[in-house]
């Protein structure tokens, strides 16, 4: 990061950084760069990714999904940030940006995650001993079609 | 350990089923580069590896790949239900109907049963590595192929989403093994194997 607090991308969101002198027969995929372009996490979840220019798509099925707005897919968007956010800190522990990114949807999800069960039911078994009854069988699973219902 | 989490990581709603497509979408259930297969290579290959990033990263993926069996055994769910007399006699499904009737099978597209022969666990941090960076790239295009294959929206959608998470996870598989190699020996990374040379 540079000391206004931007970071420079030289190379642009759809290329990374090489070692410079590489050593021979070993493989290499560039490494992405600090500071790349983010989604809106309901983006993220409707391309597969956070990160636009890691979204390479093949040709039958090149535009993003039309999701519906709902609190299912609310509460998939925050988590899969989540998920996305921590994979790229496992290779990229040093980005302070990211991780400060990364506290926030962990909070925010956390907070989706309190209000969908409040209203939808338990989404897992200790979140299901903190109820009155045991609502951890009510159906739907997660695999079943529901008309206009949770997924 | 693992705690179930009573939801999918990408929505799955099917309108339409459709037997000729669910039995070719089995094969990223069970198949030779299925989601089955990734998750196990993955959280297995975890043990051997020296370093956390490493740990971390086959960890996290491994868990997710558990999250695509899940949606890929949803959609194959989806795609049989209510199916009429003529439906189980669509070519290519009968034959899967009559060991299985409508229940999710770990198999090839072929009818082969999912095979631990599919995958490898080298105990060799750069060997494992680069069979990771192949073994997402066989995915990747697995669901290409279901892409031309199908030609139902619902199912689209879904295939698109875990196709892209493959090309992630390859990403991710590549800075992993350029974080393994400044750790070892920087003029023969093959040195040593440090998961088992002390």
């Amino acid at each position: 990061m540079n000391s206004d607090g931007t970071t420079s991308r030289p190379c642009g969101d759809a290329c990374g950084t090489m070692p410079s002198c590489a050593p021979l027969a070993v493989p290499y995929v560039p490494f992405q760069q600090q500071g790349s372009q983010k989604y809106s996490q309901a983006d993220a979840l409707a391309n597969g990714t956070l990160f636009p220019g890691l979204n390479l798509p093949f040709h039958l099925k090149a535009d993003a999904s039309q999701l519906p707005d709902n609190h299912s897919t609310q509460l998939q968007a925050l988590f899969f940030v989540v998920t996305e956010l921590g994979m790229y800190l496992d290779t990229h522990k040093d980005d302070a940006e990211a991780f400060q990114l990364f506290r926030q949807y962990a909070e925010l999800a956390k907070e989706g995650k309190r209000r969908y069960e409040e209203m939808h039911g338990p989404l897992t078994q200790l979140s299901a001993g903190q109820e009155a009854a045991y609502r951890w069988l009510d159906d739907p699973w997660p695999w079943e079609l529901q008309e206009g219902g949770a997924n | 350990m693992f705690v179930y989490e009573k939801k999918l990581q990408y929505p799955v709603r099917i309108k339409n089923s459709n037997p000729k497509l669910a039995s070719v979408i089995i094969s990223q259930y069970g198949g030779p580069d299925g989601e089955l297969g990734a998750s196990l290579r993955y959280l297995s290959q975890r043990y051997s590896m020296p370093y956390p990033e490493l740990k971390g990263l086959l960890t996290d993926i491994g868990t997710e790949e558990l999250g695509h069996l899940e949606m890929v055994g949803t959609l194959v769910h989806q795609l049989t239900r209510n199916l009429s007399d003529s439906q189980i006699k669509t070519a290519g499904f009968d034959a899967y109907f009559v060991d299985h009737t409508t229940g999710v099978y770990p198999q090839f597209a072929s009818g082969y049963p999912w095979s631990a022969s599919t995958m490898q666990v080298t105990g060799d941090v750069i060997a494992d590595l680069t069979e990771d960076l192949a073994a997402e790239q066989k995915a990747r295009l697995t669901y290409d192929n279901i892409l031309r294959l199908s030609d139902d929206p619902d199912v689209n959608d879904v295939i698109r989403f875990l196709r892209e998470r493959e090309i992630v996870h390859f990403q991710r598989f590549g800075e992993a093994i350029e974080l393994a190699k400044q750790r070892l020996d920087q003029k023969n990374i093959y040195f040593t194997n440090p998961a088992f040379d002390k």
